[in-house]
């Protein structure tokens, strides 16, 4: 081997070769991987991530879930930048505890939203590199999902996958949940029983193919009668 | 400014001048190559405006979307699509890209999403302010300045919007177009987007001063369709807007394939 | 030139034809903000022992492109001769074709000199080539096997150096399986312990290391005998999935039906049988 190291840091193959000057700056941002999943029936709402937390080709741990619960009827799910992630959440339980104080209620789930939307654009030329998913239940009881890009434009929807597998997740829940590309379907309303069972075979096909989503599966089942938590193995390697 | 002073609890950073958060190129610190995730439906020159050597430099290179609003007789048609793209991935076909700033205004979305809604909705809060101080609504002409000022505040900063403001006032129906470039232009049809050429060739052909609602609602639709037909990144449903004296009202809501099927019954 | 080429077959070696065309593409798609495909490397653990008398070669069975698994069963351990074998790391392809040009060069030669192959020849092709290609060629490679000097395990780098060693890793999980090495490897190892530890070194690799996963694949040489295990073992139990993904028929819209008949002849025929007493 003598001085050749073939792997640098991220056990990537080294460039040997010159490639002309290199600019090293300040970078801010890592990028830690994992998956999260929100799914809103009519009177629940899930919100899902697996618990692996990753740099380049390392596992820093193996359960670090990315739900993290802001009050008895609402989750978010945070993945990303893990640092970004760790200080968004602590704004926004600091922010509640606030209003909580001031107005002797919990906040709701849209309104922790549009208030996630604001501490999001507030950084607008610094952003937070998270990409955030809110799960809860809104005023009527009903399964609410908000979804998030890093500098705070949300929605509404009714199922959203982010973060590393994102791109894998979605489309089998358009179909599965949406009926999208499907005719002569019945669309029968989503019950909790078929949204658990959903949840745990995408992230089982997930954590196949992206090296990223994997070791355990976190579920936060939102109902009226408080928060249920439940873990799933997934894939180690 | 204005940011600044609006989101005061939360934007501590930006009081105190940050090098990095102040830097007039955010590629500098190195996240927006890694990180162009944000959902846009974007300038994509603007974002680079600055340092872009040659090209690109100047072209106002919009895409992402398709949005169009045009007067005729009976006041202002807005439609949009409902795509959010993130590169290449489709991140949303549920999008509202025309906002409701207050009863008898509306903006629409392109460029990032986060940037039009959250200056829009600041606009709103404006608009209320100046109702309230003046004890009348405030003109079309008037709300679409202050926008394009308070984003012409930040200028070459990486703001990304192109937006439509339409509306109803003393004058009759008003159609101002402002980006985060610092135009603000009044005019009687606009698209702006991606797929904006499309819809300007279906706006064109079919547009005349004298449409009744249906036919001018009917010819925005078709322009959008068109668009999402043609453009990639352009797609989901067609939201439809009419705006008139009382107000604006929702006209409608389709699925592009369902419109696509029906045309092509239509053709057959 | 180029029409030149493509109306002759090659006949072997590399072109540089499209390098200077490449080059110049490159910076004016980088400009763009695009960048050129880049070839599958497979994120990998690989490693070697010798034990008291003949080697264990070992790799893990996944490729990735990317983040994303691209194979979940590839074979890592190639064939150079009957008593050679070699594992691969680094690019796909540069692995592939190196090991499969030196075994058929293997091949010629012991044809000649109606001899097994030496490890040590194999060794010497392969960093001759690879020093020849300065690193171009992205082989990063594991060679063991046993000839009339008994048991020989090599290392050779990209650029073409090389290590003989009792214990080698390499690729991108290297460090991991190399650890399980240094921890437990003893000289004089029986077979089944040897087996043992470099199957513990993968799995270490595979657990440890994003880039690597899925199966173990061994491949265990001793003199006149190649045992190529594959798989060895699997270190991961796929998860089980319960819902039902079937589709009723009718489900996929269609938008157009075209059926082209084919203008068949039938013929009928019988088969006689020869007599062949």
């Amino acid at each position: 081997m003598l001085s050749m190291h073939s792997y640098d840091d991220n056990g990537k193959m080294k460039d040997y070769h010159y490639t002309g000057p290199v600019q090293h700056r300040f970078s801010p941002y890592a990028f830690n991987g994992g998956t999260v999943l929100a799914v809103a029936g009519e009177d629940f709402a899930i919100v899902a991530s697996d618990t692996r937390l990753s740099e380049g080709y390392s596992i820093h741990s193996r359960d670090s879930p990315k739900c993290y619960k802001l009050t008895d009827t609402t989750v978010i799910g945070c993945s990303g930048f893990h640092g970004d992630c760790l200080t968004l959440t602590k704004i926004i339980d600091a922010r509640l505890k606030m209003y909580k104080h001031s107005n002797n209620k919990s906040m709701t789930s849209g309104a922790i939203a549009a208030m996630l939307s604001t501490i999001l654009y507030g950084r607008r030329f610094f952003p937070y590199y998270v990409y955030n998913i809110i799960g809860g239940l809104d005023e009527e009881g009903r399964g609410a999902v908000y979804s998030f890009d890093p500098v705070g434009s949300y929605q509404r929807d009714t199922y959203k996958a982010g973060g590393s597998a994102s791109a894998m997740l979605q489309p089998l829940l358009d179909n599965q949940i949406g009926f999208k590309n499907m005719e002569n379907v019945q669309q029968a309303p989503l019950t909790q029983e078929k949204a658990v069972q959903l949840v745990k075979d995408v992230f089982i096909s997930a954590a196949e193919r992206d090296v990223y989503t994997g070791d355990a599966l976190k579920i936060c089942i939102i109902t009226k009668e408080g928060i249920r938590e439940e873990i799933v193995p997934l894939r180690k390697d | 400014m204005a940011l600044a002073n609006i989101l005061h609890g939360e934007s501590v950073r930006f009081q105190t001048p940050h090098g990095l958060s102040w830097d007039s190129r955010p590629n500098d610190i190195g996240f927006e190559s890694e990180f162009g995730d944000g959902n846009s439906f974007a300038f994509k020159a603007s974002l680079n405006s600055g340092y872009d050597d040659g090209l690109e430099k100047k072209i106002e290179f919009l895409h992402g979307t398709t949005t169009l609003a045009f007067k005729f007789q009976h006041g202002v048609i807005v439609a949009v699509d409902s795509r959010a793209t993130a590169g290449s991935y489709i991140a949303s076909q549920t999008v509202k890209k025309v906002i409701e700033i207050n009863p008898y205004l509306l903006g629409t979305m392109a460029g990032g999403a986060a940037d039009c809604s959250f200056w829009e909705r600041l606009l709103a809060k404006q608009c209320r302010v100046y109702e309230l101080r003046n004890k009348e609504r405030i003109s079309v002409a008037a709300a679409s300045k202050l926008l394009a000022n308070m984003v012409y505040q930040y200028k070459g900063m990486g703001l990304s919007m192109g937006t439509m403001v339409c509306g109803w006032d003393k004058t009759g129906p008003g159609l101002y177009y402002v980006d985060s470039e610092g135009n603000r232009v009044c005019g009687d049809q606009f698209a702006v987007g991606s797929g904006s050429m499309y819809a300007y060739g279906t706006l064109d052909s079919g547009l005349r001063k004298d449409l009744t609602v249906e036919e001018a609602c009917e010819l925005a639709r078709r322009a959008i369709y068109q668009a999402t037909y043609r453009d990639a990144y352009s797609g989901g449903q067609v939201n439809l807007y009419h705006v008139h004296s009382e107000g604006w009202t929702r006209v409608s809501q389709d699925d592009v394939l369902k419109l696509h099927q029906q045309y092509a019954e239509d053709k057959a | 030139m180029a029409t030149l080429s493509v109306c002759q077959p090659q006949y072997g070696g590399f072109s540089f034809e499209n390098c200077k065309r490449n080059a110049l593409l490159e910076t004016e798609i980088t400009k763009l903000g695009c960048s050129i495909p880049a070839a599958r490397k497979t994120g990998t653990t690989i490693c070697g022992v010798v034990f008291k008398d003949g080697v264990v070669l070992g790799a893990d069975t996944r490729a990735t492109e990317g983040m994303v698994v691209a194979d979940k069963n590839c074979s890592k351990i190639h064939y150079i001769s009957p008593n050679i074998y070699c594992c691969g790391a680094g690019t796909a392809a540069d692995t592939e074709m190196t090991t499969q040009l030196i075994s058929s060069n293997l091949e010629l030669h012991s044809l000649s000199t109606g001899r097994l192959p030496r490890v040590a020849t194999a060794n010497r092709m392969l960093k001759q080539m690879l020093f020849r290609y300065q690193g171009y060629i992205g082989a990063a490679l594991v060679l063991g096997g046993v000839d009339c000097n008994g048991p020989h395990l090599y290392s050779i780098y990209p650029h073409g150096s090389t290590d003989k060693l009792p214990y080698v890793t390499m690729g991108s999980g290297s460090l991991a399986a190399m650890a399980v090495f240094e921890d437990r490897y003893v000289p004089n190892m029986e077979e089944e312990d040897a087996k043992q530890l470099v199957r513990d070194a993968i799995a270490v690799g595979i657990f440890n290391d994003l880039g690597s996963g899925s199966n173990i694949d061994l491949c265990v040489i001793t003199k006149g005998k190649v045992d190529y295990l594959r798989p060895h073992d699997q270190a991961n139990k796929k998860g089980v999935r319960t819902g039902d993904y079937k589709y009723k028929r009718g489900t996929t819209g269609v938008l157009t039906k075209a059926v082209t008949p084919l203008g068949l002849e039938v013929v009928e025929e019988t088969v006689q049988t020869m007599d062949t007493s």
